[in-house]
């Protein structure tokens, strides 16, 4: 069975891309390229009639939505997430919901501030987004401090890659540094993060998307 | 027994259609959000968000509405089994209602969230029409799927009550949401309507005699909307 994951280095598609390394998974890869108008493309179109990253071609046709990509990578082949009959499940799945419609919402805003209320009101839209992100982080930490869920561990790896790749554009995008998020309040997350940053699948990862050595914990910007 | 901790007219909304359409037994649990119990002790040891709802089941709390309806789906067979082809689609729309249309109306909701007060005029026009490309997809989402969106059922529910919400709240900002301009949606909206257990929940919350293609500002018997 083939996978193709049609994708820009450290776009969304660098998440799903952690999860088939992660998996063993074997995938081809379709490099695209936002400014030759590849998302524009009849080819991908017909893929992705939105036009959005990431999509995962599969036997069963496409997918999109990064959580979805993630639950049905690990329903199919495990490894990621607990399975649909472990207890932590419910746990697992209320973090990675907040995740999708929170966190990575926010993050969005925080690195394309002008989307929410036009350009004016950019710098305040990106302060209350990283005001918020901070307040969402917190979450995280508590839970961390709290729980030590395994569904944040190297061994079920898919919400710490995902989170890791969320927090590392808010802490690099922002062109104004005051503007940007920081782990530093965080240590319980820093470490979570320095965790999954470290596994062979995100070195690799890492190596091919150019995404520096510390992806999560000290980001920096792809050449 | 499940326990929904809930307020009317609030998310937990899309979580009593589910469970009563399904004939699942649950007990509720009113967080009162005139008393803003969504920020006591209790609740936040429950969720530490203090969003509502939150469901408590045999293997502890689940929060997050989406999060709510793919485990109970999974648990009592609501949606489609993870190894079929069907799958894929419910996961995408779900998290799509999930981080799409419901975070993306709850922008419209609470604009000072997310933006400074002068710009809520053009915050507002930017996200109602997102909004409504987000419905147009549903509403061909509906029509080609309508198993997956069927009334009562995880993803009919959930987009049903978006579609109740956006003609309602906020309160006193002007209207910009026309349930008649998605013809697949209303007949969902009928459908949900139709059901047995809709007056009943209708009733309990207040929400009126046609609480989707007609939706009024509720009168809840017991507890407050915001």
């Amino acid at each position: 069975m083939t996978l193709t994951l049609w994708h820009i280095p450290d776009w969304g598609s660098s998440i799903i891309r952690l999860a088939l390394e992660e998996q063993g998974q074997p995938y081809q890869l379709h490099m695209m390229d936002w400014d030759a108008g590849d998302f524009d493309a009849p080819a991908f179109r017909a893929v992705n009639p939105l036009g959005l990253i990431p999509a995962l071609e599969t036997p069963d046709g496409p997918m999109f939505e990064t959580a979805a990509i993630l639950l049905w990578l690990n329903a199919r082949h495990g490894g990621l997430a607990p399975a649909p009959t472990d207890p932590a499940r419910a746990a697992f799945l209320s973090w990675l919901m907040f995740t999708s419609n929170t966190v990575h919402t926010t993050v969005l805003a925080l690195i394309h501030p002008d989307q929410l209320a036009g350009p004016d009101a950019a710098d305040e839209v990106a302060r209350l987004a990283v005001e918020r992100l901070t307040e969402q982080a917190a979450h995280l930490e508590t839970l961390l401090n709290t729980q030590t869920p395994p569904w944040l561990t190297p061994t079920q790896p898919a919400l710490g890659h995902y989170l890791g790749i969320l927090l590392r554009w808010a802490a690099y995008l922002p062109e104004d540094p005051a503007l940007r998020f920081s782990l530093d309040p965080f240590p319980a997350l820093h470490a979570m993060l320095s965790a999954h940053e470290a596994t062979p699948a995100a070195r690799r990862v890492a190596k091919a998307d150019s995404l520096g050595p510390h992806p999560y914990t000290a980001p920096e910007i792809p050449e | 027994m499940y326990k929904l901790h809930y307020a009317p007219d609030n998310a937990s909304l899309v979580i009593r259609l589910v469970l009563d359409g399904a004939g699942i037994p649950y007990q509720t649990h009113l967080v009162d959000r005139a008393k803003r119990q969504q920020d006591s002790p209790a609740y936040r040891a429950l969720n530490p968000t203090g969003l509502i709802p939150t469901l408590e089941t045999p293997q502890g709390p689940i929060s997050e509405t989406g999060a709510i309806l793919l485990w109970l789906s999974d648990m009592h067979q609501l949606g489609p089994a993870a190894q079929t082809a069907e799958r894929g689609l419910f996961l995408r729309w779900l998290f799509f209602l999930s981080n799409s249309a419901h975070a993306d109306l709850r922008q419209i909701f609470y604009p000072h969230q997310y933006c400074p007060a002068d710009a809520h005029p053009g915050h507002r026009v930017i996200l109602t029409a997102r909004m409504r490309d987000h419905f147009s997809l549903l509403n061909t989402a509906t029509r080609e799927l309508p198993s997956l969106f069927a009334a009562g059922r995880p993803l009919g529910a959930y987009a049903v009550t978006l579609t109740r919400w956006s003609a309602l709240y906020p309160p006193n900002a002007p209207r910009w949401f026309d349930l008649a301009e998605y013809p697949a949606l209303f007949v969902l909206a009928e459908a949900q309507e139709a059901r047995v257990e809709t007056p009943v929940i209708a009733r309990a919350e207040g929400l009126g005699p046609h609480p989707f293609t007609r939706p009024e500002h509720p009168n809840p018997p017991e507890g407050s909307v915001l």
